[in-house]
C-alpha cells in the first residue's frame, strides 16, 4: 500500500492522505487523474521526502512508500 | 587614464540625443546635476530604443556613455540612473523599473529592479530616465511635478528610516503613495553608505542589489518624489484589448492563481529544503527545518498587496499582533517576507522560528537593507567565527554565532549606523578587501563578481542555475537568468516541449551539464527584455511557468503603444544586446572569463543530504559548459562581444 499526501489544491473532495496499491509513480499519477497534457506544471512529486525532478513515471514504488505532491515552482 | 568630467560626458551625449519624442508615450531623459542644481532634458533616439528598448536596456546605454572607470563607484561623477520600462504602467503587471550605476558593493555594474509605484509614476509623469550626478551641497529631496523639478532641502527627513519617512512624506506632500505620488528614498543605512543598503521604492519594494542606497547617499540625495499624472500616454493605437489578453494569461497561469496570489514566494522554501538544496549556514549545509515552510507563515498573513495596476498581488503582508514571543512594537507587522528573506534570515544564519524571520524582515525593510546581501554578510561572519578566523575581538564582543537572534537583531541596527561590528557587515562582500578580515576569509565568501548570492537555493545540483549565477553580469543573482523550470519534472520529461521552450536540446537531468547553456541563454535574453519593457520577473514567461506573457505579448504591446514594430527574433536579439553592453561595461573594469565562475565551496565540497547527495560542480564540465555558453552568446573566449557584433553595438552606443 502506498500513501499519497495531497496538497489542498488537488484534494477535490478527497482527504489530505489517500492510500492506494501502486508499483510506480506513473500508476499513482494515473490514478489521481493527473496523467494528461493539461496537468498543472506547478506540482512535483516526492517519494519518501526526496523530490523527483525527472523520469517521474518510471520511479518504482515499494509497499509503505509515501508520495507527497509538492507545490514546486522555483524562482522568487 | 585621466578622468573626463561628467559635464563633458553629458555634453557629448546630449549632442547625440533627440530634442523631441521619438514615438507616442516616450518620456524625457532628465539629467540632474545635484551639485549645481541644474537640469537638462532630452529624448532617447529611436535607433537606441530599437536596440535596447527602455528600462534596464537604455540605462545601460546611458551608463556606457557616462561612466568613467578611472574613478570610484561612489565618486559624484559616476551617475545613478533610474529607468522605467517602455510599457511600465501601461500593461498589466508591467510596473517595474531599474536603477543602474557602478556598484560600490561588488565593484562591477550595479543594476537593480523594483516595482510598487515609483517606476509607474516616472512613466505617468513623462520621465523615462532620470540621470543623477554631482554631490548635493546639503541633503536634498528631488520633487518632480507637472514637468517641474525642484531641489528641496531634505533636512526635515534626514535620519528617518523607511516607516517614519513614508509617513512623513505622505503628510508633507499631502497625498497617498501609489495613488498621488511615487517615492524612492534611502533610509539611514543609505545615508551612512552601508554597501548592503538599497533604495526603498515602497514599504518593502527595494532597489536592492549592489548597494544603490549607498550610491544615492553618496550624492546626498535622500528621496525622489514624483507627484501627479501629467504625461500624455495616448498610445500609437488601441492596446486595451491586448491588455485583457495579458491579464487573462496572467491570472490563468497556475503558478499565479494557486501560489503567487495565495502565499507569494515563501512557497519556494519547501521544495529547496526537500531537494537538499537550501543554503544553510553559509552553504555549509543544504537542508533546514520544516518550521519555515510557507504554511507555517499562514497564521501571520492578514492579506496580500501588489504593485501599480498589477492584478496578481503577490506580496504577502505579516502581522504578529498578540504573539506573546514577539515585541509589540513598530516591527510587529509589515510587508513580506519574500522567499529570499526567509532563506537568508532563516537557514542561512541558523534561525528556525517564523516570528523571528518575520521580525528581521520588518526591521530590514525599515532600515533599507538588502536582505540578500545583509543576510549573506552575517552568515559569512558567522562561519568565520565558527572557524576562528575572526574572534570576539573583531566583533566587539558580540557573540556572532548561528541562530543567536538577539545579536542578529542588534547587528542590523548597528549595520545601518556603521557602528562597531556593524561597520564590518555594512562593508558586505568587501569586508576582507577593506581589511576587516584576513585574506583567507575570502575562501568562505559565497559571492560571484563581488556580489553575494540572492537566491538562497544552493546550486550545486542544478547546473543551469549554477551557470546562470556564474555568468550573471551583476554578480551572483538568480533574477538575471535562472532556468527556474529546471526542477519541473513534467517539463523535463517532455523533450519536444522543452526543445520548443528553450530553442535547443537541454538535458532532462537537473544535475547534467548537457545543453544547459541553451536554456540560460534563452532565459537571460527574455529576462533582459522583461526588465526593459518593465514586466515583473515573476510574471514573465519561463520564470516559473511556460504559459506567462512573453515575447508574443511584448512585441504586440510595444507596437500598439509606441508604433515600433519588432519581430520575435528582433526582440530576442535586444535581450542579447543588453547582455552585450553589460559585458562591455564590466570589461572596462577588468571583468572577464576568470570572473564567470562560482564560489570555491561549490567546486570542492559535495552536497551531504537528499536525493543528490554527493553532487558538486565539476570544474572541467563547468568550464566546457561556459565555453559553449560563450559560443552561442556571440562572445569571445574572454566573455565579451565578438568584434563584429561589438562594432555594431558601438555604432549605436557612440554614434
Amino acid at each position: 500500500m502506498i500513501t499519497v499526501r495531497l496538497p489542498e489544491l488537488l484534494r477535490d473532495g478527497r482527504g489530505e492522505v489517500v492510500t492506494m496499491m501502486a508499483t510506480s509513480l506513473g500508476e499513482v499519477i494515473a490514478r489521481l487523474g493527473l496523467d494528461n497534457d493539461e496537468r498543472d506544471e506547478l506540482f512535483n512529486f516526492a517519494v519518501n521526502g526526496d523530490l523527483v525532478l525527472h523520469g517521474e513515471k518510471q520511479v518504482v514504488l515499494n509497499p509503505g512508500d509515501e508520495v507527497e505532491i509538492v507545490v514546486a515552482f522555483s524562482g522568487g | 587614464m585621466s578622468a573626463v568630467p561628467i559635464h563633458a560626458r553629458i555634453d557629448r551625449l546630449m549632442r547625440r540625443l533627440a530634442s523631441e519624442p521619438q514615438f507616442p508615450t516616450q518620456g524625457q531623459t532628465i539629467f540632474v546635476d545635484l551639485d549645481r542644481q541644474e537640469i537638462r532634458r532630452a529624448y532617447i533616439p529611436r535607433r537606441v530604443v530599437e536596440t535596447f528598448l527602455g528600462g534596464r536596456g537604455v540605462n545601460m546605454y546611458l551608463l556606457h556613455n557616462l561612466f568613467d572607470p578611472s574613478l570610484e563607484p561612489l565618486h559624484a561623477d559616476i551617475p545613478l540612473i533610474f529607468g522605467t520600462g517602455i510599457l511600465t504602467s501601461l500593461v498589466p503587471s508591467a510596473s517595474r523599473g531599474n536603477v543602474t550605476s557602478w556598484s560600490p558593493e561588488s565593484g562591477v555594474l550595479l543594476d537593480s529592479n523594483a516595482g510598487d509605484y515609483f517606476p509607474s509614476f516616472m512613466k505617468l509623469n513623462g520621465v523615462d530616465h532620470l540621470v543623477l550626478y554631482g554631490k548635493a551641497r546639503k541633503w536634498t529631496l528631488l520633487h518632480i511635478e507637472d514637468d517641474e523639478v525642484k531641489f528641496v532641502d531634505a533636512a526635515p527627513w534626514v535620519g528617518m528610516d523607511n516607516l517614519d519617512l513614508r509617513a512623513a512624506i505622505a503628510r508633507d506632500f499631502h497625498g497617498v503613495e501609489g495613488k498621488d505620488y511615487g517615492l524612492a528614498a534611502i533610509a539611514t543605512s543609505g545615508e551612512n553608505l552601508a554597501l548592503c543598503s538599497g533604495i526603498m521604492a515602497g514599504p518593502k519594494a527595494i532597489y536592492a542589489r549592489g548597494g544603490p542606497g549607498a550610491k544615492m547617499g553618496s550624492l546626498r540625495l535622500k528621496a525622489v518624489v514624483i507627484q501627479g499624472r501629467s504625461a500624455d500616454l495616448t498610445p500609437f493605437r488601441p492596446h486595451k484589448t491586448r491588455n485583457r489578453d495579458v491579464a487573462q494569461k496572467l491570472l490563468s497561469a497556475s503558478v499565479i492563481k494557486n501560489a503567487m496570489k495565495v502565499r507569494g514566494t515563501p512557497f519556494l522554501y519547501k521544495p529547496s529544503r526537500m531537494l537538499g538544496a537550501m543554503g544553510t549556514k553559509n552553504n555549509q549545509e543544504t537542508t533546514w527545518t520544516d518550521k519555515l515552510d510557507a504554511e507555517n507563515i499562514d497564521p501571520f498573513r492578514p492579506g496580500m498587496e501588489g504593485c501599480f495596476a498589477c492584478p496578481v498581488n503577490c506580496r504577502p503582508l505579516n502581522d504578529m499582533t498578540g504573539c506573546e514571543h514577539t515585541p509589540q512594537d513598530q516591527y510587529v507587522k509589515g510587508d513580506g517576507p519574500e522567499y529570499v528573506t526567509v532563506g537568508k534570515f532563516g537557514p542561512n544564519i541558523g534561525i528556525s522560528e517564523v516570528t523571528q524571520v518575520l521580525r528581521l524582515n520588518n526591521i530590514c525593510n525599515d532600515l533599507g537593507l538588502d536582505t540578500a546581501s545583509t543576510g549573506s554578510a552575517i552568515a559569512w561572519a558567522m562561519e568565520l567565527m565558527q572557524r576562528s578566523i575572526i574572534t570576539s575581538e573583531q566583533t566587539g564582543g558580540l557573540d556572532v554565532r548561528w541562530g543567536n537572534y538577539e545579536v542578529i537583531e542588534r547587528l542590523l541596527f548597528m549595520t545601518a549606523e556603521r557602528e562597531g561590528f556593524g561597520n564590518v557587515i555594512a562593508d558586505s562582500s568587501r569586508a576582507a578587501d577593506k581589511g576587516h578580515y584576513p585574506p583567507e576569509a575570502l575562501d568562505y565568501l559565497m559571492a560571484v563578481k563581488g556580489l553575494t548570492q540572492s537566491d538562497p537555493h544552493d546550486a550545486r545540483i542544478l547546473k543551469a542555475f549554477a551557470l546562470g549565477l556564474a555568468v550573471s553580469t551583476r554578480g551572483m543573482d538568480h533574477l538575471r537568468n535562472r532556468v527556474t523550470l529546471e526542477i519541473n519534472a513534467k517539463i523535463n520529461d517532455d523533450p519536444d516541449f522543452k526543445r520548443e521552450l528553450y530553442g535547443g536540446d537541454v538535458s532532462a537531468e537537473p544535475n547534467s551539464y548537457g545543453g544547459k547553456e541553451i536554456a540560460v541563454r534563452r532565459c537571460e535574453n527574455i529576462y533582459a527584455v522583461g526588465d526593459s519593457v518593465g514586466m515583473c520577473r515573476f510574471t514573465t514567461k519561463l520564470f516559473n511557468s511556460p504559459t506567462l506573457p512573453g515575447y508574443e505579448e511584448f512585441v504586440d504591446q510595444v507596437a500598439n503603444i509606441t508604433g515600433i514594430e519588432l519581430s520575435l527574433a528582433q526582440i530576442d536579439g535586444i535581450g542579447l544586446n543588453i547582455m552585450g553592453v553589460e559585458r562591455m561595461i564590466n570589461a572596462q573594469l577588468g571583468v572577464g572569463r576568470k570572473d564567470d565562475t562560482l564560489p570555491k565551496r561549490w567546486f570542492e565540497e559535495a552536497i551531504g543530504v537528499g536525493p543528490y547527495k554527493g553532487e558538486k560542480i565539476d570544474r572541467n564540465e563547468f568550464d566546457q559548459m561556459l565555453t559553449r555558453f560563450y559560443e552561442i552568446s556571440n562572445l569571445t573566449a574572454d566573455g565579451v562581444p565578438r568584434p563584429e557584433w561589438r562594432a555594431e553595438l558601438e555604432s549605436v552606443l557612440t554614434s
